[in-house]
């Protein structure tokens, strides 16, 4: 039997099935009217070739998404871009003073975690640089890596990290801006012969006070040095650390000190903290311990279950059907958008016309007045019959109202009217 | 492949053992045991490719009243079926439950209705039945969607059929069967008898009475076989909708009570629907029962978007009945769209025929007129007195060219209609 159908393609294809029992068939559906339709016509392995077919711009877009999403996160590890980070040669970055380091024969070595720092300051004679710009390390934590390190240089640190120190170094605040930039660059002018052996550096950054101040300046908060160190220079804060950047390495004695600070020794730990080196603060108990072993499994397992219900939920009975809607529109519609465009464009007196001859019209009709009569002779036929001064009834009907405050009343004075002027 | 609800179930009893035996190994053995499940049942399933379905639907329904579409479903397979169908009936049908279980036994047929109750006047449309066939189980089902397209006609509900009996007795009365016979009640003659008290002098028969002793007096009766052409318009005017309905459906309420009625009162109905061409025409001399024929035809009639070209009506009317005849035009009064089309048109249709022109008026629009309590509110008053000042400048056009002109709100429009036709019979003028 041959039997057409429209396939979900949309195209109409004659696809000859088997009907066996063709008789039976026959027997039962005496009494039924139409023709017996059994199937789609197509079989279960066409029925999954279509919906792969179908599917298949959905798999290519979720696939170029993800490749997409893949590379962003290769490409956005790398901490080239962090500034004063050794491997960053933009203009924020330190590379040059780091290569310069290297070529010397100072050993660049770069940590990537607290313990492993430690470890490298422990192995030997080293200078510690600890950039932390974002303060992850704690105060012991930054005391701890000092007393190891043979030399260390803190890049601006906050308040915080520096009360666990054993020099007494606070910070006094940030330079004031200086947007004319005229000031000349602060003079070492202290007793450190590194400071002193760089003359002038570029003034940007925070001052902090110490035992030994070099390159003063005045802050809001008070006075003190660029860079300030112990008295027997073992631990130095370096408030300006900008001048290490690429942009500024080469600017007045900012080289000069750069090299004299970090090349002192022959190992250079350069250390950049991340979050994973935040320490937890006080004694508590992590709550996911508290938990029995099982609950993870059982999320896992829960999640398993969702997604089965979703999928028992998400399937229709069949395709949607569709409703062919007629035409329809409301048949008021034309009057209304007429009401906007009289109001849109303030034809008061438009309208006042128009509700002016609607009442003329019916009041022609009650008095029985020939309607393509004059006004004045409906007006006539309405004051003999309502009993009212004829002038009167003129002043109400014949005047024609300018803005919209007084149309409404006017306009509510004809109902009034016509309901006054009753039929005999 | 379809999953059901037992097996999210037995997945939920899963949380057993992987709180007993906590790690990997319980949620694998676990998702083996279901798909292991899920696939057994799947293959003892029936499969629902071999379920022949055998839809049977009357032919009509009216609108507003219930029908059945009955399935007669045969499992064609060597297995028992347990399936769940549902018919993909469009909405309007109103298909009360669309989604049926059944469970049938080898090689055996079952029955199964859906009850419908139609929203909607036209041709309903179902394409597809879906089957799902659930295995032994019942934790995985195949389901296919079958192309087994069925028609339903959905006719007019002819609510007007109420005033259909007062109508005919005013139309009786016409007749020469009631006992006081009025001058005017009809023009053909009828028959002689005997006078008797309360006729009216006039109609006494001098000639007859001096042939007898006895006053006799003459009876008319209403005029026979004569002809009434409803042209319905189906232009876009037709598509506005004046309170819950479109002007199409009161259009169609009106035609079936005067179609009715004219064919009862012993004349010859012709119905045409119209836009730019013609839609439907029913002949009351046709074979067949007139109301029949006539809710059938106007069944699928939809309001188009286009212009009804009234200059073709003339010659269409002249082919339906070449005699004079009652036309009766169901149309809109809007301005515009009279003037251009229906003005020109009609002289052509009133020297040959007497014309009555029906049409919806919006009670929306007095609403409209008689609310002035904003400045919003006066502006809809003056736009909708523009409109019903513009209807009865074009109502009195009409009438000027010869049509009689009934305007009436849409539960009036019918019997309103219906009177003016009992009067143009009784004055004769068909």
């Amino acid at each position: 039997m041959s039997v057409r159908t429209r396939r979900p393609g949309g195209t109409a294809m004659s696809v000859r099935t088997r009907r066996p029992g063709a008789s039976a068939v026959a027997a039962s559906v005496d009494d039924a009217g139409g023709p017996e339709a059994m199937g789609d016509g197509g079989s279960a392995g066409a029925t999954a070739r279509h919906r792969v077919r179908r599917a298949r711009p959905l798999v290519v877009g979720a696939a170029a998404l993800a490749v997409i999403v893949l590379i962003t996160l290769l490409s956005g590890t790398g901490e080239e871009g962090a500034p004063l980070s050794p491997e960053n040669p933009g203009p924020e970055g330190a590379r040059g003073v780091a290569q310069v380091l290297a070529d010397e024969g100072v050993d660049v070595q770069r940590p990537g975690s607290f313990d492993e720092a430690l470890a490298l300051l422990d192995a030997g004679p080293a200078t510690l640089f600890l950039n932390d710009a974002r303060q992850y390390l704690s105060a012991t934590q930054v005391a701890t890596l000092t007393a190891a390190a043979d030399r260390s240089v803190l890049a601006t640190p906050g308040a915080r990290q520096l009360t666990a120190l054993e020099e007494d170094i606070e910070l006094v605040g940030p330079l004031p801006f200086d947007p004319g930039n005229d000031t000349p660059p602060p003079e070492a002018a202290c007793t450190d012969s590194r400071a002193s052996a760089a003359g002038t550096i570029t003034a940007t950054g925070s001052l902090y006070s110490g035992p030994v101040e070099c390159f003063p300046s005045a802050a809001d908060d008070g006075t003190g040095g660029l860079y300030v160190t112990s008295t027997e220079g073992s631990v130095g804060v370096l408030g300006a650390p900008a001048v290490l950047a690429n942009r500024s390495i080469t600017a007045d004695g900012n080289a000069a000190l750069a090299l004299q600070l970090l090349g002192f020794s022959p190992a250079l730990v350069w250390f950049e903290p991340t979050g994973a080196d935040v320490v937890a603060v006080g004694e508590g108990i992590d709550p996911l311990t508290l938990l029995p072993p099982w609950v993870d499994v059982l999320l896992v397992w829960l999640l398993v279950c969702a997604v089965l219900a979703m999928l028992w939920r998400g399937r229709r009975m069949g395709p949607l059907a569709t409703e062919p809607l007629p035409v329809l529109v409301r048949a008021a519609e034309t009057a209304e958008g007429r009401a906007r465009l009289y109001q849109d464009a303030r034809s008061v007196e438009h309208a006042a016309a128009t509700l002016r001859s609607g009442t003329l019209t019916r009041l022609a009709r009650r008095l029985r007045v020939d309607r393509s009569a004059p006004a004045s002779e409906i007006i006539a036929a309405a004051a003999h019959r309502s009993g009212r001064p004829r002038d009167e009834l003129e002043a109400r009907l014949l005047h024609s109202p300018t803005t919209n405050r007084e149309l409404v009343p006017w306009s509510q004075g004809l109902l009034d009217l016509e309901k006054e002027i009753t039929p005999p | 492949m379809v999953i059901t609800g037992r097996l999210v179930l037995l997945a939920l009893l899963g949380v057993v053992p992987v709180i007993v035996y906590p790690g990997i190994t319980s949620i694998l053995l676990w998702a083996l045991l279901l798909t292991v499940l899920a696939i057994l049942d799947l293959a003892l399933a029936a499969v629902p490719r071999r379920l022949g379905i055998t839809r049977t639907l009357p032919d009509g329904v009216r609108l507003g009243e219930e029908c059945d579409s009955a399935l007669v479903l045969r499992n064609d397979t060597q297995r028992r079926m347990r399936a769940t169908f549902r018919e993909a009936w469009q909405p309007s049908a109103g298909a009360r439950n669309p989604e049926q279980s059944v469970d049938l036994p080898r090689g055996e047929a079952r029955r199964r209705t859906v009850r419908l109750r139609p929203v909607r006047r036209g041709i309903l449309r179902v394409d597809t039945v879906t089957v799902r066939s659930a295995g032994p189980l019942g934790l995985a089902a195949r389901q296919i969607t079958v192309p087994a397209p069925g028609v339903l006609r959905v006719l007019p509900a002819f609510h007007s059929k109420r005033h259909l009996p007062s109508k005919l007795r005013k139309l009786r009365e016409l007749d020469g069967r009631s006992a006081v016979q009025l001058r005017g009640a009809g023009t053909e003659f009828d028959s002689l008898r005997d006078y008797v008290r309360g006729d009216d002098v006039r109609s006494i028969d001098w000639r007859a009475t001096a042939r007898r002793r006895d006053t006799v007096v003459r009876t008319w009766r209403p005029e026979r076989d004569r002809r009434v052409v409803v042209v319905l318009d189906m232009s876009r005017t037709s598509a506005g909708r004046i309170l819950d309905e479109p002007r199409l459906d009161t259009g169609i309420e009106a035609a079936l009570l005067l179609s009715v009625l004219a064919e009862r009162g012993g004349d010859k109905v012709h119905f045409l629907a119209f836009d730019r061409r013609l839609r439907a025409r029913v002949d009351s001399t046709a074979r067949g029962n007139l109301l029949r024929s006539l809710v059938t035809a106007m069944a699928p009639l939809e309001p188009e978007l286009i212009e009804a070209d009234w200059s073709r009506v003339p010659a269409e009317v002249r082919a339906a009945s070449p005699h004079r005849s009652l036309v009766v035009l169901l149309t809109s009064l809007d301005s515009g769209s009279v003037e251009e089309g229906l003005l020109p048109a009609l002289p052509g249709l009133t020297e040959r025929h007497v014309v009555v022109v029906a049409s919806v008026r919006d009670p929306r629009l007095e609403e409209l007129r008689a609310d002035r309590s904003t400045a919003s509110a006066t502006f809809r008053a003056a736009a909708a007195e523009r409109a019903l000042l513009d209807r009865a400048a074009v109502a009195q056009q009409l009438r000027l060219l010869g049509a009689e002109v009934v305007d009436a709100e849409p539960a009036e429009l019918p019997p309103r209609l219906a009177d003016t036709y009992i009067r143009l019979k009784a004055a004769g003028r068909l």
